[in-house]
């Protein structure tokens, strides 16, 4: 009997939160096109997403990259001892899928960590309720510039990380199983379905960070330990949208862009 | 002359001065986990871990993070096939897709994503909770009371995350292959028997599971110092706990991708 009950709690509680999280981004959708433009936010928050990211994606990135072409040159050697495709294939994979993903996985630790932060504390210490009460939505005042900016910076990362990844990669190729440069970086084998899947990811994943994050931080309860759970929650539940997202974007890619 | 001059150079020894402090930055993290480990490391010898304690943390690290790690690896296995699918395909070569999900997965993804999941929730979490003690002086209450707060509090926070990780991980390899199976039943129409073969036919060794399993024990001492070392040393009040909690998120991160590439290159 308790865990009947123990299962229908939790169940009810993830709808009530998928309800709000709903609620939370069709409200952050709307609030873009009729909000208020609070002068300099945006911009603001580009700084504090994008470039305060800059270093630690690309060093992540930069050892991501070398593992993945050193792990598959050893995969490659152990069937095939043909090299000359790797390159293409691992661009290929960038492009679609793992350039994206990863990113974002980085990006949801970093920048979601800090959203929940800096609204959990606001929350705490009621300014939230302070805005609410000056008639100002706190979803149009705080969530909407970090949903635009997210979405142009995780962009514009995203294709700065793929690129170091691929560059990296390919000076891995070069030293470890002597692939050269011309051989490696060949776009033969990336289509116009490849791009499109990726930046689709791109937009995807830029605007479910500060949504899932900014919710779990409008959430917070009870003071400075409670801003600690937001902030694991919106890594976890960030991390875990990426994953989802990513199922449903590539199997729809798989059957729209059929190879 | 001097005047024009003098805007330029301050400009040069801000950035030099910006980049040396961050140099200096990570060399006394670093250093102070190093410092961190050796402490714990002591505590072994003989053992003073506070058992109580140890049993509490381990069911709320490993237990609890059940739900999150089942859903991450279903799901992964799935995305590892969706991806080989296409190239598997362009060789003709279905009956491998076992094999290459299987090497991937378990040598790289589960490792990795298992350690990104589980420092997001159990490394933060910790952190967040030795944070909130040290800026309402817990810690300093254990130290009054004659109560050693490394055995009390870090070294059964060590053990339960180093655990939990090597767990987790286990798990993650059985459930991302499950998930990948019926992923390549559905998409590639492989059957389970044939992928199951890919798996075990030969190509893939224990070695490659035990590698995963070396890593993911590695990553767990990473996280676990990381997010002990920066709940440690938590300053400023309530502000200060976000703080910790951010840096080891981002310290446990990049600790985990840069020691994966050593780690690949040293067992490859």
């Amino acid at each position: 009997m308790s865990i009947a009950e123990d299962i229908g709690l939790e169940t009810f509680a993830m709808a009530r939160a998928a309800r709000e999280l709903y609620s939370v981004f069709v409200r952050t959708l709307y609030y873009v096109v009729r909000g208020r433009r609070e002068k300099g936010a945006v911009v603001r928050q580009m700084y504090e997403i994008g470039n305060k990211s800059f270093v630690f994606l690309t060093i992540t990135m930069g050892f991501i990259g070398m593992i993945m072409v050193y792990q598959s040159g050893l995969q490659t050697r152990r069937i095939l001892p043909d090299f000359s495709l790797l390159g293409a294939t691992f661009l290929e994979l960038l492009t679609r899928d793992l350039a994206a993903s990863l990113a974002a996985l980085m990006l949801a630790t970093r920048v979601g960590a800090g959203i929940a932060a800096e609204i959990g504390s606001m929350v705490v210490t009621e300014q939230v309720d302070a805005l609410r009460m000056s008639a100002a939505d706190p979803i149009d005042y705080l969530v909407k510039p970090r949903f635009i900016a997210s979405i142009v910076m995780t962009t514009v990362l995203i294709i700065w990380g793929g690129f170091v990844m691929f560059t990296v990669g390919g000076a891995v190729g070069y030293f470890a199983f002597g692939i050269s440069w011309k051989t490696f970086a060949s776009t033969q084998l990336v289509s116009h379905g490849d791009l499109i899947t990726g930046l689709t990811k791109c937009v995807a994943y830029g605007g479910a960070i500060p949504v899932v994050s900014g919710y779990c931080g409008l959430t917070t309860f009870g003071g400075s330990e409670g801003v600690g759970w937001a902030t694991t929650r919106a890594v976890v539940n960030s991390s875990l949208a990426i994953i989802v997202l990513n199922f449903f974007i590539s199997g729809a890619a798989y059957v729209i862009f059929p190879k | 002359m001097n005047a024009a001059a003098s805007p330029q150079r301050n400009r040069f020894y801000d950035v030099a001065e910006q980049v040396g402090a961050g140099f200096l930055g990570v060399a006394q993290v670093v250093g102070g986990m190093g410092v961190l480990l050796g402490r714990i490391v002591a505590r072994f010898f003989p053992p003073r871990i506070d058992y109580p304690e140890l049993r509490r943390n381990l069911y709320k690290m490993s237990v609890k993070s059940l739900p999150i790690v089942v859903i991450t690896a279903l799901f992964t296995g799935a995305i590892m096939v969706i991806q080989a699918a296409p190239i598997v395909k362009r060789l003709g070569a279905e009956g491998l897709v076992g094999w290459a999900a299987g090497f991937t997965t378990l040598r790289e993804i589960a490792p990795l994503l298992t350690a990104l999941m589980i420092s997001g929730r159990v490394g933060a979490n910790n952190t967040a909770e030795l944070g909130t003690m040290v800026v309402t002086e817990q810690l300093d209450a254990l130290r009054v009371l004659a109560i050693d707060p490394i055995s009390f509090l870090i070294v059964p926070r060590f053990i339960g995350i180093v655990v939990t990780l090597f767990m987790m991980t286990l798990y993650a390899d059985a459930l991302a292959l499950l998930g990948a199976t019926y992923c390549a039943k559905a998409l590639l129409n492989v059957a389970p028997t044939s992928f199951y073969h890919g798996l075990t036919g030969g190509l893939l060794h224990l070695g490659d599971v035990g590698d995963g399993l070396v890593k993911s024990v590695i990553f767990g001492i990473v996280m676990a110092l990381a997010s002990c070392h920066f709940g440690m040393t938590t300053k400023g009040g309530a502000p200060g706990v976000g703080r910790a909690v951010n840096a080891t998120v981002v310290a446990s991160a990049a600790g985990i991708f840069v020691l994966d590439y050593f780690v690949s290159f040293i067992l490859g």
